[in-house]
């Protein structure tokens, strides 16, 4: 018994040892078609990596995010919300603590750059008071600290501040408000803190003159966290012009935003499938008279159509496997070792600060499997038929013609 | 006996063999540093979370350059159609990013 197993898996070595020989012998054909399957696998893997990291850090910051944001909705559009707003909602059993926010974006003409600027009362937000923790220096701006910022780290890049500690923004009328940096986010954050300037309350409003008793938003949180969605639609019954974004909803576009069905992801694949096609059809598409010829003698030697099928079928996957490792390979390489460089001009498009995106993918085995889904089957699938049909070949037919 | 000049030459199987061995302790290396990666942004993990709920920030910062794409979370469902009904996406990042279903 164990002889035969012996034998056989002699006999499949020596095969593969002919298929291993019969590529080399058309080395320049197996490696074009290694490489733009490589090639193939490495625009699909590395954009799946790169929304694969994106949303997995999403899923994991995200569930800190305010537990209820409330916005006021006019003619479709999002417009400041009135102060007054916290008494109706006082009416509301569940929630523990309504936080006006000021923000919006701040565009500076000078370097084209746009600012996304928060004024808020920190100390009253939920780890408020550990903010400063996250800085790489100073203090967050309290309540009292007049024109006091914090600021992130493509903003003090943008603003060449470089030991500088104060800069001025204009007011919608054109007249300088001047700030002082009070600290700065650490670099470890970017990927939240890139483009914030921090301020209170008092200096937002001043900053983007928006009149008294109104805000941007409302962060609203409440007391048991299973009440989210209960609250939220108490919410929306008082107040029916007001857009309530509860945390799961907000969690749950990171997950959908960064699609198979997203523009960029629909382009990398119908680019692959149409490489993939033109292979498989390349692969299919008849016999060259060489190919005849050695199927012809090696019949003639003694071959059977059944080993004539396995050389083939060993061939597709040493091209194939090959290629696999060799595109997912680099595609790692690409996303973890140079933030996914390709991808970056449309992953950013004309923003001009742009965050040191320090992306890991999480590959598990149902990733990688996908990935083969896609490509490896596929090809394997595509080079049967072909393998057959050359399988079949008679060896006079072939000799003689 | 005389000894052959030339050692024979090894068999194309295990040409391929090492080859693969030596794609996968490519890697293997390339696993080992990513673990090590890992630990250091669960340093930072931490760090992240403190400012996603300090600032009760809803997003990440990824785009800039519109604000629907870098607020896709709470930005107006309309924003992407601002300048006039049926106005074309005309922001680059609109094409990466998946506009958010509600």
């Amino acid at each position: 018994m164990t002889a035969m197993a012996q034998r056989n898996l002699e006999k499949q070595l020596n095969i593969l040892d002919y298929a291993l020989s019969s590529l080399w012998r058309r080395r320049l054909k197996s490696l074009s078609v290694l490489l733009v399957f490589a090639a193939v696998i490495f625009l699909l893997a590395s954009f799946q990596m790169v929304t694969k990291a994106l949303s997995d850090k999403a899923r994991e910051v995200l569930v800190h995010t305010p537990e209820i944001t409330l916005q006021k909705m006019s003619v479709g559009r999002q417009e400041a919300i009135p102060l007054a707003y916290r008494d109706r909602l006082a009416g509301i059993f569940g929630i523990r603590r309504v936080v006006p926010r000021i923000w919006g974006y701040y565009f500076d003409e000078v370097r084209l750059a746009n600012y996304t600027v928060m004024g808020m009362a920190v100390e009253e937000m939920p780890d408020g008071a550990r903010l400063d923790t996250a800085l790489a220096s100073g203090t967050m701006p309290g309540p009292a600290g007049q024109g006091l910022v914090a600021i992130g780290q493509s903003i003090k890049k943008a603003l060449a501040l470089e030991g500088r500690t104060t800069f001025s923004l204009f007011r919608p009328d054109l007249s300088l408000k001047a700030f002082e940096v009070s600290g700065e986010f650490s670099p470890d954050t970017d990927i939240l803190t890139n483009d914030l300037v921090v301020m209170n309350l008092a200096d937002a409003r001043d900053l983007f003159a928006i009149p008294a008793g109104l805000v941007t938003d409302l962060c609203v949180y409440v007391a048991n966290p299973q009440e989210i969605d209960t609250i939220a639609k108490k919410i929306s019954e008082t107040m029916p012009s007001v857009r309530v974004l509860t945390r799961p909803q907000i969690q749950k576009t990171y997950q959908v935003v960064f699609g198979w069905r997203s523009g960029f992801g629909s382009i990398c694949l119908l680019t692959a499938l149409a490489a993939f096609v033109i292979l498989a059809w390349d692969k299919a598409s008849g016999l060259s008279p060489e190919e005849r010829r050695e199927i012809a003698i090696l019949k003639v030697l003694g071959w059977q159509t059944s080993d004539i099928l396995v050389v083939r079928f060993w061939e597709s996957v040493i091209v194939s496997g090959l290629a696999c490792v060799v595109g997912m390979t680099a595609a790692y390489i690409h996303v973890v070792y140079f933030a996914a460089s390709l991808f970056r001009p449309v992953l950013m498009g004309w923003s001009v600060l742009r965050p040191d995106l320090h992306l890991l993918p999480r590959l598990a085995a149902g990733d990688i499997l996908l990935t083969l889904a896609f490509t490896v089957i596929p090809y394997l699938a595509a080079t049967v038929i072909p393998a057959w049909r050359s399988a079949t070949v008679p060896a006079d037919s072939a000799l003689g013609g | 006996m005389m000894r052959n000049r030339f050692p024979e030459p090894m068999r194309p199987a295990l040409v391929f063999a090492l080859l693969l061995c030596l794609l996968l302790a490519f890697d293997g290396a390339l696993f080992i540093d990513g673990l090590a990666r890992r630990k250091a942004e669960y340093a930072t993990l931490a760090q992240l979370a403190v400012v996603t709920s300090g600032l009760g920030l809803t997003d990440l910062a990824v785009a800039t350059e519109a604000r629907y794409t870098r607020h896709p979370a709470v930005s107006d469902p309309v924003a992407p159609f601002m300048d006039h009904p049926g106005a074309i996406e005309h922001f680059p990042t609109g094409a990466f990013w998946l506009p958010p279903s509600r």
